[in-house]
């Protein structure tokens, strides 16, 4: 016994992180002992999927970003109702299982859903094409980062605005200047967590876009079909190792982005 | 310059109807929280709008709801410092400054003027957490000053600082509005702070102005009976007056000709009421009445002390200085004369 007691209650977190560390060690030493991850990394179809998986998930953060950043200033600049109850609405497809989600999107935009006819005279199929898969991605991710803004918004003091206003800066000017600066880390934490979820997106997808190499059938969803096909567990975990590998890399990328030095310590 | 704003409007189910002018003065708006200090600051910035009403600022008219007049804040050339949120906490001491008139000559000459003026140097690359809350506050006041404004407004611009940063402050700030030669609006609900700062009061109670007036006109002759409340009076009273007699408990006071009568509110501040030994072979002379001591409370350099009144008369507080208090020997004697001046009894249409 030592003076201040043995420190029994690091017992729960270390098993926490084994509950998490193990799994990915598993997977790493079946990929090593029973796959063949050169293999994949030579095959056609493992790139095309990763290259698909890194663009579509770059344009749906891109998105989110674009179209969720207003938004959520609109929502945590409201105080109407209509405007908290959007704020709900948007931790629904939190909660959904994507499936339900792709099932969804295929009512409205499927070839058969309500806008399906408008769509195709227009000239726009969506089911399976690259454009569904950032649709399913989009629908998905894109409620983490928004609600991400949405909570730094709403953090901020609006007199700091109203200060900037005073001094005579524009608005776009005080949103760039004063605004932007203020809430950028729950902005960079969010796209973080939109991007990531959208990398790791598969139901929806698999049911709204597919799976078609080099078309629909990013990373998660090719793991999927090796794993359904003739090369098993064994073909599925040398995909997998290579995207774990590719997000972590690039996660690792992105929180030095979001965090340039931190905001303003 | 001078600022003419007279507005009304509801926020929530908060309304309010604000009258306020300003010439070259420093005008206290004077109120509790949650009276509408901030609201009217906010409206005459631009950041709210009222309902209707118009908003004059160094003779441009800023807002006329009938006119349909109502220009941005970024127009209405107000500088508006308000405590908590002073300075943008990502950008240096003059970056601060000068945002949004990076490119002006002008300006940059006036914050050299500023930072000597306010004992800035050398703090210029500082973050806003690395200076102290007194120079947090002098920067906000720079940068309210850097460009040219018609109006200063200031939301409680002090409230977080001690006592002695205060008084430092108030004098600059003083020194800076003669110089701007600027109308200042001042929110506090600090009554010393009101005192020691204003030209001129506006009292706010509940979304409206009671009294605006020079700052010993509302000190020495309250509007109202919520006026003299509010500025700190201790002893209100209903009270008949007639002439230049007033009756309050069947005690009849003499007081200076005012042209009220009938049912009005009587008030004295404690600090004017005088205490004088009791002799039981002489009657009290005029304005005075006997008092029993009830309650006797220490504050170091003054004394509160409540009195009962034996026979005709009110009840009192009456507030005497620790020298005085000794040399009566007030503990020594239960029963004392309470002399109310003429001049300063306060006598207000009944409310």
């Amino acid at each position: 016994m030592t003076a201040r007691g043995r420190n029994w209650w690091v017992i729960p977190p270390v098993l926490f992180g084994l509950f998490f560390l193990l799994p990915l060690v598993g997977l790493a030493w079946f990929a090593i002992t029973d796959g063949d991850v050169a293999a994949e990394l030579g095959s056609s179809t493992t790139w095309d999927a990763l290259r698909l998986s890194l663009l579509t998930a770059t344009f749906t953060l891109v998105l989110a970003v674009v179209l969720g950043t207003p938004l959520a200033y609109l929502l945590a600049a409201s105080e109407a109702g209509w405007a908290r109850l959007t704020a709900t609405l948007l931790d629904l497809p939190l909660v959904l299982p994507p499936v339900v989600s792709g099932i969804a999107l295929l009512t409205v935009f499927g070839r058969r859903g309500y806008l399906g006819d408008p769509l195709a005279e227009a000239g726009v199929t969506l089911s399976f094409t690259t454009a569904a898969v950032v649709l399913a991605q989009l629908f998905v991710a894109a409620p983490y980062y928004v609600r991400a803004a949405y909570a730094g918004f709403s953090a901020m003091d609006p007199r700091f605005e109203g200060v900037a206003y005073t001094l005579g800066l524009s608005r776009w000017r005080t949103f760039r200047s004063v605004t932007l600066p203020l809430v950028w880390p729950a902005l960079a934490g969010g796209a973080v967590l939109c991007w990531a979820r959208a990398l790791g997106e598969l139901g929806a997808t698999l049911l709204f876009a597919g799976s078609l190499p080099g078309r629909t059938q990013t990373m998660p969803l090719a793991i999927l079909s090796a794993f359904e096909s003739n090369a098993g567990l064994a073909g599925a975990v040398s995909i997998a190792v290579i995207l774990v590998g590719f997000a972590l890399v690039l996660m690792v990328l992105l929180h030095r982005l979001s965090t340039p030095g931190g905001a303003y310590r | 310059m001078t600022l003419h704003a007279s507005f009304q409007g509801c926020a929530g189910d908060f309304a309010y109807d604000i009258a306020l002018a300003a010439e070259h003065e420093l005008l206290v708006l004077y109120g509790h929280s949650g009276a509408g200090k901030t609201m009217a600051l906010r409206s005459i910035a631009g950041l709210a709008r009222p309902d209707s009403g118009t908003i004059e600022i160094g003779g441009r008219t800023v807002f006329d709801s009938a006119a349909g007049i109502d220009q941005p804040p970024q127009q209405r050339r107000t500088g508006y410092v308000v405590q908590e949120v002073a300075l943008f906490p990502h950008l240096s001491v003059e970056r601060n400054v000068l945002i949004g008139v990076e490119g002006s000559t002008e300006a940059r000459a006036r914050w050299g003027r500023l930072r000597d003026a306010l004992h800035l140097g050398g703090l210029d690359n500082r973050r806003p957490h690395e200076l102290s809350g007194g120079q947090q506050q002098r920067v906000a006041l720079a940068r309210a000053l850097v460009r040219p404004v018609d109006v200063l407004l200031l939301d409680e611009p002090f409230s977080a600082l001690d006592d002695a940063l205060r008084a430092d402050l108030r004098t600059e700030l003083k020194r800076l509005q003669r110089e701007f030669a600027v109308p200042v609006v001042f929110v506090t609900h600090d009554l010393r702070e009101a005192h020691l700062l204003a030209d001129s009061v506006a009292v706010i109670d509940d979304g409206r102005i009671l009294q605006l007036a020079p700052r010993d006109e509302v000190f020495r002759r309250p509007g109202a009976r919520r006026v003299a409340e509010l500025t700190g009076v201790r002893n209100l009273f209903a009270a008949t007056a007639s002439g230049d007699r007033v009756t309050v408990e069947g005690l009849e006071l003499r007081l200076p000709a005012n042209g009220l009568s009938g049912p009005v509110d009587l008030g004295i501040r404690s600090e004017r009421c005088n205490l004088r030994r009791f002799d039981p072979d002489e009657p009290p002379p005029p304005n005075c009445f006997v008092g029993r001591l009830v309650e006797d409370l220490a504050f170091g350099n003054t004394h509160t002390l409540r009195f009962e009144p034996d026979g005709v008369g009110p009840r009192i507080e009456v507030e005497v200085a620790a020298r005085p208090y000794e040399v009566l020997d007030v503990p020594s004697r239960n029963r004392w004369v309470i002399e109310l001046p003429p001049d300063d009894l306060l006598v207000m249409p009944q409310s």
